[in-house]
């Protein structure tokens, strides 16, 4: 009888799902964290869930970036209970728009550094949240007036957080 | 936990990443010039005249009132998607009383009472939103539709 040897899983390949699997994890648990926050201003986040995904972006990719960001909103929704609310649609919009300009940033801004990154992203992240929320539910253009304050608080808020992702990518980066 | 003599350089290191490289702090200038510039633009278009509340549920203008300058407070029961929000118009300004949503962010969002300011809610698709930037006078007390 000729038996013959299992293929072994790439331990390399193991050791990313891993992570990815414990900065999902991380992530999650910052998700469900904000939101138990008190409040801190209407619509006003501090996003300390980003800084997971720019720790995914460096440690993994792009594409583990992606997946981890949007599987945080999806099962983060699920823990907090605002599944297919209109919370879920303005935290998943918000997600896509900062993913999306984190990437393009990373990719195509030679000299700017997490810290710039976040800073975008955060923004991106406000402002498809106002897109969304004028488009769909309140129809006034008169919300934008809303958009200033939250977009200066949004970019102090991206700084810190880039910051703070880049310290822990220097300690946590193999 | 640190050592003191490990804190002290991990604290300097995060000082530096906050003050960002070069092309971050040209970043973070052209966002707050971008985000100046928006501001100045949309008090622009706040339109002259006595400060109005208008009150939406969505596209439709439910009630619209002047900021009293005296008397009993006014109280708008606006009908949204998921229920009645009770919102107040007073000397002091505008602000919800109760609402239906769960997060109740229109409630923690307090009295609002400068031309521009606006108060939404969003699961309720209520817009409180306050129109004009010249003095209060109570020439009539409302339109309600």
């Amino acid at each position: 009888m000729n038996a013959t040897a299992p293929d072994r899983p790439d331990l390399d390949r193991l050791r990313a799902q891993a992570r990815w699997l414990s900065l999902l994890l991380v992530a999650i648990g910052l998700h469900v964290f904000e939101s138990a926050l008190p409040s801190l201003g209407p619509w006003f986040k501090p996003g300390l869930a980003n800084i997971v995904t720019l720790l995914a972006l460096v440690m993994l990719g792009p594409r583990a970036a992606v997946t981890l960001a949007l599987g945080r909103v999806l099962l983060g929704s699920m823990f907090i209970g605002t599944l297919l609310t209109p919370t879920f649609f303005l935290s998943l919009s918000g997600t896509i728009a900062a993913t999306t300009v984190i990437l393009a940033a990373w990719r195509w801004l030679p000299g700017v550094s997490l810290v710039g990154i976040s800073l975008l992203g955060a923004m991106a992240h406000m402002v498809a949240q106002f897109v969304v929320v004028e488009h769909f539910y309140i129809q006034q253009p008169a919300l934008y007036h809303l958009l200033p304050p939250m977009l200066l608080l949004s970019a102090a808020t991206g700084w810190i957080n880039g910051a703070l992702a880049a310290y822990l990518c220097a300690r946590v980066r193999p | 936990m640190p050592s003191l003599a490990t804190a002290a350089p991990a604290r300097q290191d995060l000082r530096r990443l906050l003050t960002g490289s070069g092309a971050d702090r040209l970043l973070l200038v052209l966002a707050i010039v971008t985000i100046a510039a928006l501001w100045l633009w949309m008090q622009r278009e706040v339109p002259a005249g006595p400060p109005m509340v208008m009150i939406y549920h969505g596209k439709h203008l439910l009630a619209e009132y002047p900021i009293p300058t005296g008397g009993a407070p006014i109280h708008v029961h606006a009908k949204g998607d998921i229920g009645v929000s009770d919102i107040v118009i007073d000397t002091h300004g505008v602000h919800f009383e109760s609402s239906p949503c769960i997060g109740k962010q229109c409630i923690l969002a307090g009295t609002k009472h400068h031309a521009g300011d606006i108060i939404a809610c969003v699961p309720n698709r209520i817009l409180v939103s306050i129109r004009g930037s010249g003095a209060r006078n109570d020439g009539y007390d409302g339109i309600v539709q």
